[in-house]
C-alpha cells in the first residue's frame, strides 16, 4: 500500500515538474522575433518584411497570423499571464489600446516616436492616436483612409464618373439600378458599421465625435436621421444582399456590386486578385451627405504594432519597432501590399491613393477616426450586432438604436 | 474471498497520471469558471467580486432568452431529424439485401469536422449561393430567425444522420433473434413487431444515442459560429455561441462564465434526468 502511494506521488511529482516552467525570467538575446497578428491573409507580406529586416538590422521576424480577431485578442490577453509571449503583436488603437496600456502590458515607445518625428518618418498628426497620458505606445503598423473602390469597367460601360457630390453618388446608384447592377456592397458580418459611420461622418461629424465619447445618444434625432438615410438607400434597392458571403474583393472583381467601401488596405485584395488600379478599378473619396460642411469627412484608421512591457528581449523588440517606422521598411511594406504608408517620405505608386494621402496630409479633409477604434469595445460589440440586424431588417432601426444606447448607458455610467 | 485487483499493487500509480490530467485540465478550469461567474472580469484586470449580479443579468437578458429558444430548437430538431431519421434509415435498410450500401451515402459526411461542414455549406446557403440557384429562389437562408437555425439544423442532419444510423444498426444486430422469431410465429410483423418487440429490446442503445445527441445539441457551437456567427443581430445564437461571444468578443469574461455555468447545469441536469429514466 505504502509503495503504491509512493509511486503515485512520484508520478505526480514528475508530472508537476514537467508542467511547471522555470519561474525566473531571464533576459534573452534574440535574433528572430515572433510577430503575432490578426491579419492571417497578410502572412506572405509579413514574411517578406521578416526577410528584409534580417538583411537590414540583423533581426528576422516570423509572423503568426490569426484570421479570427476574437480568438486573437483572447490569445494576446492570455499571453500577458503566461510565458508564451509574442515579441511583437498587432492591436487596435482607441479603447482597446487604452485597456492594455492601463494594465501596464505595453512597452512605452515615446523615444521611438520622438526620433521618428524628428527624422520625418512619422507625422505629429498621427501621435494622438498612440498617446495615452502623455506617452506613446506602439508604432503604426499601417494607416488607411476610407473611400469607395469601384469597378472601372462597369463605370465605363455605363459612362459613369466618380461623384463630386452625394447627389451624384445617388444618381450613379440609380443609373446602375436601372441596368440591373447593384451599386453598393454591404454585409451583416463584422463590417456592418461601414455605412453608419460614413453617412454620419458626412452628415454631422461633430455628432459622430460626441457619440464616441458618450456626449450624445444613439437615440438622438441626428443619429436617427443617419439610420433613416441609410434605410432610404437600402429601400431604393442600391445594395446587394448583406447575406451574400462572397469575399468583397471578388464582389468588386466580378461586378456583383459596382462599389465597395473600405479602407485603402483593400487595395491589397485588389493586388491579390491581379487587378490593376486605373484599368480594372478606381478609388474615390465619398462626398459628404451634407454639402454645407466646410470639409469632406474622410474615415481614417491606424493599426498599431506593439511590443510587451515584459518582452523576452525588450531591446530587440524596440529595435524592430524603430526599424518599422523608417522609410526603407515602410517603402517595402506599402509597396508589396499596394497600400498607403504612415511614413510621409514614402511615395505611393497607386495614383489615386497617392493623391488621397497627399490631400489628407495637407488638411484638405476632416479626418474622422474609424468607428471600430472610436467606439468603446462593449458598445462596439452591441453596435455591430445591431447594424447586422438592421441591414437584414431595415425597419428595426429604432429598436437597434435603443439596444445600442442601452449598452452605451451602461458603459458610460462607469467610464466618464 | 476478495478479488485481486487486475493491475496489482501499483494500481493507483497507473491511474494517477490520467486522474491528474483530468483534474488539472477539466475540473480545475471548471472550478475557475464557476468562480469567474461570480465576478466582473475583462480578461485583463484582476476579477472583482460581483456576487450573483451576473446570474441576475442572465434572467433579464433578451439575447439569452433567444439563445435558449434556439438551443431548444436544436435539441428538439436533433431528436426528430438526425436521431429519428437515423432510426428510420437503420430499420428500413437493416433487413434488406445490400442494405449496407444504402447506408454508405449517409455515412460519408460524418468524416467532416463541424467547422469544415459549415465551410462547405456556407457558399450553398449564402444569398445568391448554390441553394438559391438550384431551387430557383431568392432567399437568404441564413438571415431570418428561425429559418437560419432550421437551415443549419438540416445541414447538421446531413452530417449526423449516418452515424446515428450506424449506431442503430449495431443495436438491431445485437438484438437476440429468439424473441423476434417468437413474435413472428405469434403473427406479429411490421409496425407491431417494431413497436412491441424490437424497440423495447433496443432501449439500452437508444438511451445512449439519444443521450449523446442531447448533449451534442445543447452545446451546438461550431456550425453556427462558422455559418452565421450567431447573427444577424444575434438571432441565431445558441447558448454555447452566446457564451463564446460574451467572453471572447465582448470581453466580458465574468458574464460569459455565467452563461457557461448555466449551460453546464442545463446539460448536466438534462442528461441526468434522461439517463436516470432510461438506464435502470
Amino acid at each position: 500500500m505504502v509503495r503504491s502511494r509512493v509511486a503515485t506521488l512520484g508520478v505526480a511529482a514528475v508530472l508537476l515538474a514537467a508542467c511547471g516552467g522555470n519561474g525566473a525570467e531571464t533576459a534573452q538575446k534574440k535574433t528572430e522575433l515572433t510577430l503575432y497578428n490578426d491579419k492571417g491573409a497578410w502572412s506572405k507580406y509579413f514574411e517578406e518584411m521578416g526577410a528584409a529586416s534580417k538583411q537590414s538590422i540583423g533581426l528576422s521576424m516570423k509572423p503568426t497570423g490569426y484570421t479570427d480577431s476574437a480568438q486573437y485578442q483572447a490569445f494576446i490577453k492570455a499571453s500577458f499571464r503566461t510565458n508564451v509571449k509574442p515579441d511583437l503583436f498587432t492591436w487596435q488603437t482607441g479603447g482597446m489600446l487604452q485597456e492594455i496600456v492601463k494594465q501596464k502590458q505595453v512597452a512605452d515607445t515615446t523615444a521611438v516616436w520622438q526620433e521618428a518625428i524628428k527624422a520625418g518618418d512619422l507625422s505629429q498628426d498621427l501621435a494622438p492616436y498612440y498617446t495615452i497620458d502623455g506617452k506613446q505606445y506602439c508604432v503604426p503598423m499601417n494607416v488607411a483612409y476610407w473611400g469607395m473602390f469601384y469597378n472601372k469597367k462597369i463605370f465605363d460601360e455605363h459612362d459613369l464618373k466618380p461623384p463630386a457630390t452625394w447627389e451624384d453618388l445617388v444618381k450613379i446608384a440609380e443609373t446602375l439600378k436601372q441596368h440591373d447592377v447593384k451599386a453598393f456592397y454591404h454585409t451583416s458580418v463584422l463590417f456592418s458599421f461601414v455605412w453608419f459611420e460614413q453617412i454620419m461622418a458626412g452628415m454631422d461629424p461633430d455628432l459622430y465625435d460626441r457619440l464616441s465619447t458618450g456626449q450624445a445618444k444613439y437615440t438622438d434625432p441626428g443619429v436617427v436621421a443617419v439610420m433613416e438615410k441609410w434605410k432610404e438607400l437600402i429601400d431604393a434597392g442600391y445594395f446587394m444582399n448583406p447575406g451574400d458571403k462572397t469575399d468583397p474583393g471578388d464582389v468588386l472583381k466580378t461586378g456583383k456590386a459596382a462599389m465597395v467601401s473600405f479602407g485603402t488596405w483593400f487595395n491589397t485584395s485588389m493586388t491579390q486578385r491581379d487587378m490593376k488600379a486605373g484599368a480594372d478599378y478606381g478609388f474615390f473619396v465619398i462626398p459628404n451627405v451634407n454639402a454645407s460642411l466646410p470639409k469632406t469627412s474622410m474615415i481614417f484608421e491606424s493599426g498599431p504594432l506593439c511590443s510587451l512591457a515584459k518582452a523576452a528581449d525588450p531591446d530587440a523588440s524596440m529595435k524592430y519597432l524603430k526599424w518599422w517606422t523608417t522609410a526603407e521598411a515602410q517603402k517595402k511594406w506599402a509597396g508589396i501590399r499596394g497600400d498607403v504608408s504612415a511614413n510621409p517620405k514614402v511615395t505611393i505608386e497607386d495614383e489615386a491613393l497617392g493623391q488621397v494621402t497627399k490631400d489628407a496630409g495637407s488638411g484638405e479633409y476632416r479626418l474622422v477616426n474609424r468607428y471600430f477604434e472610436a467606439t468603446p469595445p462593449p458598445i462596439l460589440t452591441a453596435a455591430l450586432d445591431g447594424f447586422s440586424k438592421f441591414v437584414t431588417e431595415p425597419g428595426t432601426y429604432m429598436e437597434v438604436l435603443e439596444t445600442i444606447q442601452k449598452e452605451a448607458d451602461e458603459y458610460w455610467s462607469t467610464h466618464q | 474471498m476478495t478479488r485481486a485487483p487486475i493491475l496489482g499493487r501499483f494500481r493507483h500509480g497507473y491511474v494517477a497520471p490520467a486522474a491528474l490530467l483530468v483534474a488539472g485540465l477539466l475540473y480545475a478550469p471548471f472550478v475557475w469558471t464557476a468562480y469567474l461567474s461570480l465576478t466582473r472580469y475583462d480578461g485583463l484586470a484582476p476579477p472583482e467580486w460581483a456576487g450573483l449580479a451576473n446570474f441576475a443579468k442572465l434572467f433579464d437578458d433578451p439575447v439569452l432568452l433567444s439563445s435558449a429558444g434556439n438551443t431548444l430548437i436544436w435539441v428538439v430538431g436533433t431528436m426528430a431529424l438526425p436521431v429519428g431519421l437515423g432510426l428510420l434509415v437503420a430499420v428500413l435498410s437493416y433487413d434488406i439485401r445490400g442494405g449496407a450500401w444504402y447506408r454508405v451515402p449517409f455515412m460519408l459526411p460524418y468524416a467532416l469536422s463541424g467547422a469544415g461542414l459549415a465551410m462547405v455549406w456556407s457558399p450553398v446557403l449564402s444569398h445568391g449561393g448554390v441553394a438559391n440557384l438550384l431551387l430557383g429562389v431568392d432567399t437568404a437562408f441564413l438571415q431570418k430567425a428561425p429559418h437560419n437555425t432550421i437551415a443549419m439544423l438540416l445541414v447538421w442532419t446531413w452530417q449526423q444522420l449516418g452515424v446515428n444510423t450506424l449506431l442503430f444498426v449495431v443495436g438491431l444486430q445485437s438484438i437476440p433473434k429468439g424473441p423476434i422469431e417468437a413474435a413472428r410465429l405469434d403473427g406479429a410483423s411490421g409496425w407491431r413487431l417494431f413497436r412491441h418487440v424490437i424497440w423495447p429490446l433496443m432501449r439500452p442503445l437508444t438511451a445512449v444515442v439519444v443521450g449523446l445527441a442531447l448533449v451534442a445539441s445543447l452545446k451546438t457551437f461550431d456550425i453556427v459560429w462558422v455559418l452565421t456567427q450567431g447573427g444577424p443581430g444575434r438571432n441565431s445564437e445558441t447558448l454555447a455561441v452566446t457564451m463564446y461571444k460574451e467572453t471572447f468578443v465582448a470581453g466580458d469574461y465574468g458574464y460569459g462564465s455565467t452563461v457557461a455555468v448555466a449551460l453546464t447545469v442545463v446539460a448536466g441536469l438534462a442528461s441526468y434526468l434522461y439517463l436516470k429514466r432510461q438506464v435502470r
